[in-house]
């Protein structure tokens, strides 16, 4: 009896020290032993269920079906749980339900049988796994909303390498598929222009570079044509050696189509732009093409006359012969630079001198400042560096500025129909051109508006030239504005980056 | 002084194609580049033409006629007009101007217009000097004979000019003799005019 107590005391101590809960009961189901755990996690008290049916623990429908279970079991012995262990869920007094493992031995040779369950709860277990698999649906949602992959690789292969979902998608490779080495990307996946310039970013970043930061484009296994934005790092250990590359992939192509589209745009309308400037310009430059035709036609008469008169001085006709001549070059140059400028091409930068630029705009800018009897006036700064720029995008901007300070002087006494046109080079060292007039300045409400397109103050004009100037001086990376110009008039400024070095042509 | 054909443009190669054509019709000519050179010239009381472009940058040349106008010049102006400047050609005629050209010109319609230019600038001249002659003969008359002269003119007998100034009517014909001689008048009607065209030009 003293034997069985004490062997009864250490099982119920046994029962009591354990973390998981412990349920004993008989073969109907009616409880027997119900640990300290297991009250804690069920808010029963052992007295409360000892002698009821185990079955209290279960919610529907499991509750109703349990009774079967361990009648099943009595007659068929074939067990479903026992020595297997599974994931239930289980009720608490209070009606909660949550998820637990229960494990499920038999006391050996008994009859009728006697069982142990030991219940674990999984609440927190499962709000884990809950989260985890939240978090990464949510980024790989994330990444498929921003098309945006991401990858882990070790250079030396000595640990796990990962790449996301979104990554796949991307550049269209298989799941299942073998991985892709770093080379086989390079070759089959990486655009041949792009090549040799992504496998530089590579080396650098190899060769201890801080970071990787390049777009480039891939062509896929269909031949279709993604634009990437690339960055990676390389992470350190303690030591210095690389660990690891981690990087992610931005599909940017719709992107940049969109912004593709969008220059296709503002080409066009600066394109016509240019076109309705010369429409606007066309009595002047008509003029201009005349002044030499008539000259030339002056001096072949003159040499006729000069050739009839029987002592005539052959100096005279050579030098008129030579002035035809010039005179006829000056004409096609008019045309040519004309042709040039309302010409439908192709954005260029190219390196541009300021002095040859101003020389090529020159014709253009007078023509328009002749009619309206307005000098125009060159101030240029000797030596400038060249700009990087679209020499006739640039020549739109000048012409454009040049035009609208004409239009600010028509009306002005004549000693203020000046316009200086003038280069300089900035304190930053960028250059700076400005064109000031003496008219009539800003309209108080005017300045505000000045560069929204369509907005104008003149009876002809489409409103766009200032717009459009600010956005190709904005792609040139340098800005425009205006100040007023002392007592009358206004000044328009814009600067553009000058090239390091002194590169004129 | 033999006239001299002015060229005001702003164009080297059109003024110096011009200089040449007239050069080669052995007309003396003198090229300018801009309207302010020529007001600074002072040739504008020479005997001669002006061809003056009529769009240039600063002073244009409607503001130079202006100008030459306020100077009281008789140059007369032939404009070079370009295409489309009529209305400005129409502004140029009424302020003065004798012709315009529309470039590219024929020589032959230049010099033509050039030729009636200076002959009309040539009688404008004699005019001038006429009447400066004129202006001088009145001068030299006597107050009483100046009151005689305009009576004359006025178209009264010598007994109601008699009449008029309180004279014997002797004296007024020795005074109307005296007039006659230094106007150096053939006949009544010949001092009338003179009279009357001072008179006009004073108006």
């Amino acid at each position: 009896m003293r034997g069985e107590a004490s062997s009864d005391r250490e099982f119920r101590a046994l029962l009591d020290a354990a973390v998981d809960a412990i349920v004993v009961i008989d073969h109907r189901g009616t409880i027997e032993e119900f640990s300290l755990a297991a009250q804690r996690m069920f808010g029963y008290t052992a007295e409360e269920m000892i002698g009821h049916n185990v079955n209290l623990l279960m919610p529907e429908p499991y509750r109703s079906e349990h009774d079967g279970y361990l009648e099943r079991y009595a007659t068929t012995r074939i067990t479903r749980i026992i020595g297997v262990g599974r994931e239930i869920l289980s009720r608490r007094k209070d009606g909660t339900v949550f998820p637990c493992e229960l494990a499920v031995g038999q006391v050996p040779d008994l009859e009728p049988p006697r069982y142990i369950g030991f219940i674990r709860d999984l609440t927190r277990h499962k709000e884990a796994e809950e989260q985890l698999r939240r978090s990464e649906a949510e980024l790989r949602l994330a990444q498929g909303l921003a098309n945006l992959g991401n990858y882990v690789v070790h250079p030396r292969g000595d640990g796990p390498d990962y790449f996301s979902v979104q990554l796949y998608r991307i550049l269209d490779v298989p799941l299942s598929g073998p991985d892709v080495t770093r080379e086989e990307f390079f070759e089959k996946w990486v655009h041949p222009a792009d090549r040799a310039r992504v496998a530089e970013a590579f080396q650098r970043l190899d060769s201890g570079g801080a970071q990787l930061d390049i777009e480039y484009q891939v062509v896929l296994r269909d031949g279709r044509i993604r634009y990437l934005h690339h960055i990676a790092q390389a992470v350190r250990e303690d030591g210095g050696r690389v660990l690891k590359h981690v990087g992610t992939i931005h599909d940017i192509t719709d992107r940049r189509h969109a912004e593709d589209e969008a220059r296709q745009l503002q080409d066009r309308l600066t394109h016509f732009s240019r076109l309705s400037t010369m429409g606007e310009m066309a009595a002047g430059l008509a003029h201009e093409i005349n002044q030499p035709l008539s000259a030339i036609a002056t001096y072949a008469q003159a040499c006729q006359r000069l050739l009839r008169r029987p002592e005539h001085d052959g100096a005279d006709v050579v030098e008129a012969l030579d002035q035809i001549n010039a005179q006829a070059l000056r004409a096609g140059e008019v045309i040519r630079r004309l042709r040039n400028f309302v010409k439908n091409r192709e954005v260029k930068r190219e390196w541009v001198n300021c002095e040859r630029l101003l020389d090529d705009l020159r014709t253009l800018a007078e023509t328009d400042a002749r009619l309206h009897s307005v000098h125009l006036r060159i101030d240029a700064q000797k030596d400038l560096p060249a700009v990087h720029a679209d020499p006739i995008q640039l020549q739109q901007v000048v012409l454009n500025l040049v035009r609208n300070a004409i239009d600010a002087t028509i009306g002005c006494p004549e000693d203020r129909r000046e316009i200086v046109l003038m280069t300089r080079r900035s304190a930053e060292g960028e250059i700076q051109i400005t064109v000031a007039d003496q008219g009539g300045g800003l309209a108080p409400g005017a300045a505000e508006h000045l560069f929204n397109p369509f907005f104008t103050t003149k009876s002809s004009g489409t409103g766009l030239g200032l717009a459009i100037s600010r956005s190709i001086i904005r792609a040139h990376g340098g800005r425009l504005w205006h100040t007023p110009n002392g007592q009358f008039g206004a000044c328009f400024h814009f600067t553009l980056p000058a090239s390091p070095a002194t590169k004129g042509e | 002084m033999k006239p001299t054909v002015f060229v005001v443009d702003d164009d080297a190669a059109v003024r110096d194609s011009l200089r040449m054509l007239l050069k080669s019709v052995g007309l003396p000519v003198e090229v300018f580049e801009s309207g302010q050179e020529f007001l600074d010239a002072d040739r504008d009381d020479r005997p001669g033409c002006l061809v003056l472009d009529i769009r240039m940058p600063g002073m244009s040349g409607l503001e130079l006629q202006i100008k030459l106008n306020e100077r009281h010049s008789i140059l007369p102006i032939i404009f070079i007009t370009g295409h489309g400047d009529v209305p400005m050609a129409v502004e140029a005629m009424q302020a003065g101007a004798v012709d315009f050209i529309q470039k590219p010109f024929r020589d032959q319609d230049l010099l033509d217009r050039i030729n009636q230019a200076l002959d009309k600038d040539a009688g404008s001249r004699r005019m001038l000097a006429e009447r400066n002659m004129i202006r001088k003969r009145l001068e030299s008359l006597t107050p009483r004979e100046r009151e005689v002269l305009d009576l004359v003119v006025a178209g009264k007998a010598n007994k109601v000019i008699a009449g008029d100034l309180n004279l014997s009517q002797r004296t007024v014909e020795i005074h109307r003799a005296r007039v006659m001689e230094k106007m150096e008048a053939h006949s009544l009607a010949h001092l009338v005019r003179m009279v009357l065209e001072v008179e006009r030009e004073d108006e």
